[in-house]
């Protein structure tokens, strides 16, 4: 069944009857209510993404876009060593030697553009399809959609994440939120969930603590009708039930030394714009949690805005990232892991690129044209998609806007865009908006 | 040749005098023919040449939105200021810039300095242009409709419109919102019952929860045809408490984006700032006194300027003006904009703070949507350029930022530092430092700020780059925030903060009314009528009451800036007082609740949810949180592990170390305290829940709880009505009652493996209910 429309008046409708782990079984055909896993109507390629944010606005004339130069005049282009790779013969910067092992798996998008050059602004349209009023995220949607593989998980997690803003489920029910372990600016390599355990009760006597708290809540609910309250029911349900699975997840002491090795975990960068961010324990973590059913991993990195010293900082964020990516991609593969799930990689715009031998050292910001790079679930490998102009400025072929992005996920994911929506004061939302998106056929497998 | 002297110019008028003497001059050179030909050959064929390509009509792109193409756009200048001064080549930005010195231009390749040569001769003669004037202005103009730019518009006094239920109202807001709900065809929520009322206001106006005797006694006064004066009578006794402060002086500190260290650098260190708590102080003080707000806000900008009476005064004044010291830095190391970077902290906590503006994107250049010039930031900038920071020691780390002095209080007592055994941050340190500003230990000192040694004014950053200079900017402020009275003008002796101070206060200040008042309304009603408090401009929400939104601003000036008096208003209107459930078809017209026909069900906040579990446990100590755990302690916080103890003062006594909050605070959506929060966010989460379910605080206070359940009633059901008694402030149903007792019984053999002992089963047990009695959403949620 497809994810139908449905009001809050209805949700309650529905879930006011009873809650959580109670009433789990009536509602399982209700989809859209609940983290319950559901089928989606149309064919899925994929069945969960993880999203690479690399925020700030990363080079990509100077990682994945190669612009050499052409003509007599020295233009702006790539000022990094390119070279090509694997049976695809992509060119990738020797600068990510790691993700350049997995060229032939990568869909390379170099035509991205969007509505504008702000950070805050694009970062939230890049999460939310919006890029001024509170929206539900990605993350939110797909969740709605979909329901979670894991009971015991949230369906959506972001790590290392920036403004509740990003990861908000908005007008959707708060169920649906992103839970955020670490926050930019935090240490992550301690980065974890507060409170995961507690030992002051045995759990059974916990369990039904709990039963007493959401009878008390649902006598509350039952006098004020409001779907906040109904909430945070939920979410005590499921913060309950993490308690049985997310300790063993997020402790990596049982992970191999050589696997800790090759995802670089505990390794961070302080160089200029790039900030510690022990990135790949962010990716293994995203693994563990992959294999574990969370529908919707985002990981974040940053930041790639590299105004001043930009040779510097995007080595360093190149290094930072480079290879917990490949660890990433290897690990997936070898688990057969890839097939169903999205690997999405980029960030809120690209960079203009720089003149070769003109001894400056300065990017600004390139929302009109930039690259992103999405791998497995479905979608071509060792593709590229998209063109643009000699100097990477403009689109000339195959544009992708970031609306265009989001309808490509949810199809790969087996949801139509059109179709997925949240009904709220009699307004129909959906992520790709009143303006819409188009599903980028040309890039599906 | 005109030389303009700003001193006691009024700004606006001295912008518009300047240019009409630099334009004149320009287009109305004699042109002679010999100037004519070095026009047309030296000059013209460069400039089309090398500039045209960004600088002309029809150019992809214009660079900095600056024609060269027309003599008026020249002079009249690009996001970066005028172009050029006619006559004086060194001061023309565009001389600078082929020179090389600051911005580079062409930027490809510098021209020979013979061609270099000839426009500075061509400035001196004053710039001889026989090019006509293009019409079109390749700078933006702001948006001009007047929707978008509303709160640019002066603040009027709408008369309150007509109402047909005139009987329903109670104070002149209440026709405002009556008239939008009766034209939509809706009808208000009932009043909200007495019980709900007196927790919403104890919550609202102190922070804290009634005890269930204050809601019964209460209960009891409203009945009888009391309830208007059981309410005023209430209202009055909750805004004289010493509390009131406590939670109006924190909806405050997140404007301020008050902190007690840094926060990160940027290279991880995060220096400890000692003496921010009498910040704090100062403000929970002033809450309580009804310091009035433009006073207020004119202390904390410029109160070291201001004259005083008594060192105490003096030492109060000095401590206001932390209010531009607190804030988060970025390393001094490596950073040739360490010092724009301070003031950009001043200019955004005063224009967001409390203009509502987003006055910082015009630091690197004309603002993109709100009409702020990067000249009007420069201008700002000049202000807190002339101003001398007092941050302190930095945590004597010279690469986080210099030590600077401190201001040296008089009235203030001295406190001893705790001996080194009892102080964990003071026994770890390795070797003490050697100050470069010594004071003796206790000595009490305050951060704010002073006069610079030097004042004057601050030249533009180009892409707020502090190395490319352009044209100095006279000091002034935002020239869209039309005023009608008698200008204010920046003293050229001083550095201007206190003009700064008097222009921001005058009464018809477009924005700083207004957003105060949006503040104090969204602190009682949940949401502002405009929903972004902190961004009154382009890309912010409109008011949804604009008439209401000018009537509160009005009130509020004419009551003198009172702020006790404004939420006396407003929490004695109906609109307030209603019920937060309305029926169905007035929640399905207005499920956002826009027009305000019930009120709105809240969450209770971070601070406000742990004091009121506090309460409920018994374990709140109500005296005020004295000083601060590192009130001694000069240090880089990264390196000393938990600085945090446990305490049972209220929360807003707390130590606010930026990424490092209190643990008891940081699962509900505190603020970071790095820029100015009107509005926290409010999020969902199932870590929340486990929070609830398994924090030391729960735990802790749920213990102590039982532990006085058990020793103050003997019978199971006397401790269940006496438990929700203090948490919920209400008997519990016959049904709950029922609930409870079977929780009792079935967690009682629960723990019968794990506690064989009776006497711990037992305190577990009632432990373990008290935990579910403060999680509960009755406790955390207001209505």
């Amino acid at each position: 069944m497809h994810p139908p429309s449905l009001s809050r008046r209805e949700l309650l409708r529905l879930t006011s009857c009873g809650f959580g782990y109670l009433a789990m079984a009536g509602l399982a055909g209700a989809a859209g209510a609940d983290l319950t896993p559901r089928p989606p109507k149309l064919t899925a390629r994929a069945k969960r993404v993880i999203f690479l944010c690399m925020s700030g606005g990363p080079a990509q004339l100077d990682t994945f876009e190669y612009k050499p130069q052409v003509g007599s005049k020295p233009h702006p282009g790539s000022v990094t060593e390119f070279k090509q790779r694997g049976q695809s013969g992509a060119w990738v910067s020797e600068l990510m030697p790691h993700t350049a092992r997995h060229a032939d798996k990568l869909c390379v998008l170099n035509a991205m553009y969007c509505d504008t050059g702000n950070h805050a602004q694009s970062f939230l349209q890049l999460h939310t399809g919006d890029r001024l009023r509170p929206c539900p995220s990605l993350g939110s949607w797909v969740t709605y959609g979909l329901g979670s593989e894991n009971y015991n998980l949230p369906g959506f997690i972001s790590l290392n994440t920036a403004k509740p803003s990003v990861y908000a489920s908005a007008c959707l029910p708060p169920i649906f939120e992103g839970t955020p372990i670490g926050t930019n600016g935090e240490d992550m390599t301690k980065a974890t969930i507060s409170n995961i355990s507690g030992e002051h009760l045995p759990a059974e006597v916990k369990r039904q603590q709990l039963d007493f708290i959401q009878a008390m809540n649902k006598g509350h609910l039952a006098q004020h009708d409001d779907p906040r309250l109904e909430g945070v029911i939920q979410t005590m349900e499921l913060g309950f039930r993490m308690q049985s699975a997310a300790p063993e997840l997020l402790d990596l002491s049982r992970e191999s030394k050589a696997t800790l090795e090759r995802y670089c975990v505990g390794k961070s960068y302080d160089v200029g714009t790039c900030k510690p961010s022990d990135f790949g324990r962010q990716c293994l973590l995203a693994r563990r949690f992959a294999e574990a059913g969370v529908r919707f991993i985002e990981v974040n990195h940053g930041s790639w805005d590299q105004h001043t010293d930009h040779r510097r900082d995007l080595a360093a964020n190149c290094q930072a990232t480079d290879a917990p990516v490949a660890a990433l991609l290897d690990d997936l593969n070898l688990r057969g892991l890839l097939e169903d799930t999205l690997v999405v990689w980029g960030g809120e715009f690209g960079r203009p690129g720089l003149t070769p031998g003109d001894g400056k050292d300065q990017t600004g910001h390139s929302h009109r044209a930039f690259t992103f790079w999405l791998a497995g679930g479905g979608v071509k490998a060792g593709y590229t998609h998209g063109r643009t102009n000699d100097t990477g400025a403009e689109c000339v072929a195959g544009k992708v806007h970031f609306r265009d992005l989001h309808a490509t996920i949810l199809h790969l994911l087996g949801l139509d865009h059109e179709r997925l929506a949240f009904t709220q004061g009699g307004r129909s939302i959906r992520l790709t908006g009143v303006q819409g998106g188009s599903v980028v056929k040309e890039i599906l497998a | 040749m005109f030389k303009p002297t700003p001193a006691l110019i009024p700004l606006q008028n001295l912008l518009a005098v300047l240019g009409w003497l630099l334009v004149l001059p320009v287009t109305a050179a004699d042109m002679t023919p010999e100037r004519r030909a070095f026009f047309e050959t030296k000059i013209r064929p460069v400039l089309v040449k090398q500039c045209y390509e960004c600088h002309a009509v029809g150019a992809k792109k214009i660079g900095g939105k600056l024609l060269l193409d027309s003599p008026g756009e020249l002079v009249g200048g690009g996001e970066s200021g005028p172009a050029m001064l006619p006559g004086r080549p060194d001061e023309s930005l565009i001389i600078q810039a082929l020179r090389y010195e600051g911005p580079e231009m062409p930027p490809k390749h510098r021209l020979p300095e013979s061609v270099v040569n000839d426009f500075v001769t061509w400035v001196k003669m004053g710039a001889p242009d026989p090019r006509a004037n293009q019409p079109k202005s390749a700078r933006k103009e702001p948006a001009t409709d007047k929707a978008s730019l509303w709160s640019f518009q002066p603040v009027t006094n709408p008369k309150p419109p007509t109402v047909r239920t005139k009987d329903w109202t109670r104070d002149p807001l209440d026709v405002f919102v009556l008239a939008r709900i009766e034209s939509a065809g809706l009808a208000p929520a009932k009043d909200a019952a007495p019980a709900t009322l007196i927790r919403r206001l104890h919550f609202d106006l102190i922070g804290l929860p009634p005890t269930a005797a204050e809601v019964q006694e209460f209960v009891r006064a409203c009945s009888g045809g009391k309830r208007a004066s059981a309410i005023a009578q209430l209202v009055d006794r909750l805004l004289t408490s010493p509390h009131f402060g406590e939670r109006w002086g924190r909806h405050w500190l997140d404007v301020a984006r008050y902190g007690e260290s840094n926060g990160n650098d940027g290279l991880s260190r995060n220096a400890s700032f000692p003496h921010a708590w009498r910040f704090r102080d100062y403000v929970i003080q002033s809450f309580n006194d009804d310091v009035p707000y433009d006073r207020f806000v004119t202390e904390q900008i410029a109160g070291d300027l201001l004259p005083t009476e008594t060192p105490a005064q003096r030492d109060r004044l000095l401590v206001a003006t932390g209010f531009l010291a607190l804030g988060c830095k970025p390393a001094k190391a490596m950073n040739d904009n360490f010092d724009m970077d301070v003031v950009a902290d001043q200019i955004a906590v005063v224009g967001s703070g409390i203009m509502g503006l987003s006055v910082g994107c015009a630091r690197c250049h004309d603002h993109k949507h709100d009409p702020i010039p990067a000249r009007d930031y420069y201008a700002l900038a000049g202000i807190f350029k002339s101003t001398e920071t007092l941050w302190g020691a930095g945590g004597y780390e010279k690469l986080t930022a210099p030590e600077t002095p401190l201001h040296e209080l008089k009235a203030a007592p001295k406190v001893e530092p705790a001996s080194e055994k009892l102080n964990p941050v003071r026994a770890s340190k390795k070797a003490p430092p050697k100050p470069a500003f010594p004071y003796p230990p206790g000595a009490p000192l305050a951060m704010g700020v002073r006069e610079a040694k030097t004042v004057g004014d601050c030249k533009l950053n180009i892409e707020g780059e502090s190395k490319k200079l352009g044209p100095s900017i006279p000091r002034g402020f935002l020239t869209a925030c039309v005023t009608t009275g008698e200008p204010v003008a920046v003293d050229a002796q001083q550095s201007g903060r206190l003009q700064l101070a008097q222009w921001l206060v005058r009464g018809d200040h477009p924005q700083t009314a207004r957003v105060m008042a949006n503040r104090v309304w969204q602190h009682l009603m949940d949401r502002g009528l405009v929903r972004t408090p902190d961004d009154f401009g382009v890309y912010g929400d409109r008011p949804s009451h604009p008439e209401l939104l000018d009537h509160l601003a009005t009130r509020f000036v004419a009551d003198g800036w009172s702020v006790k008096r404004l939420i006396r208003s407003i929490v004695l209107s109906r609109t307030y007082q209603l019920d937060s459930d309305s029926d169905a078809r007035t929640r399905a017209a207005d499920p956002d609740n826009t027009l305000l026909a019930r009120h709105n069900r809240r969450r209770l906040d971070a601070e406000v949810l742990r004091d009121a579990m506090l309460v409920a446990s018994g374990g709140l100590d109500p005296s005020p949180g004295k000083g601060s755990l590192i009130q001694h302690d000069d240090v880089l916080i990264n390196l000393m592990g938990d600085l945090h103890q446990t305490s049972t003062h209220r929360s807003v006594y707390l130590l606010h170390l930026r990424n490092s909050m209190p643990v008891e605070l940081t699962a509900f959506n505190l603020p970071d305290g790095t820029t100015v929060t009107g509005k926290r966010d409010e999020t969902t989460l199932p870590t929340q829940a486990l929070y609830l379910m398994n924090s030391p605080f729960l735990v802790t206070e749920s213990k102590r709880l039982a532990a006085t359940l058990l020793k103050t009633s003997e019978s199971e059901s006397a401790r269940i009505r006496s438990a929700f008694l203090r948490t919920l402030t209400r008997e519990p149903s016959r049904s709950e009652a029922q609930q409870a007792s079977g929780f009792l019984r079935r967690a009682e053999s629960g723990l019968m493996q794990s506690a064989p002992d009776s006497e711990t089963r037992q305190h577990t047990v009632w432990a373990a209910f008290c935990q579910a009695l403060l999680a509960s959403n009755e406790l955390r949620y207001l209505d």
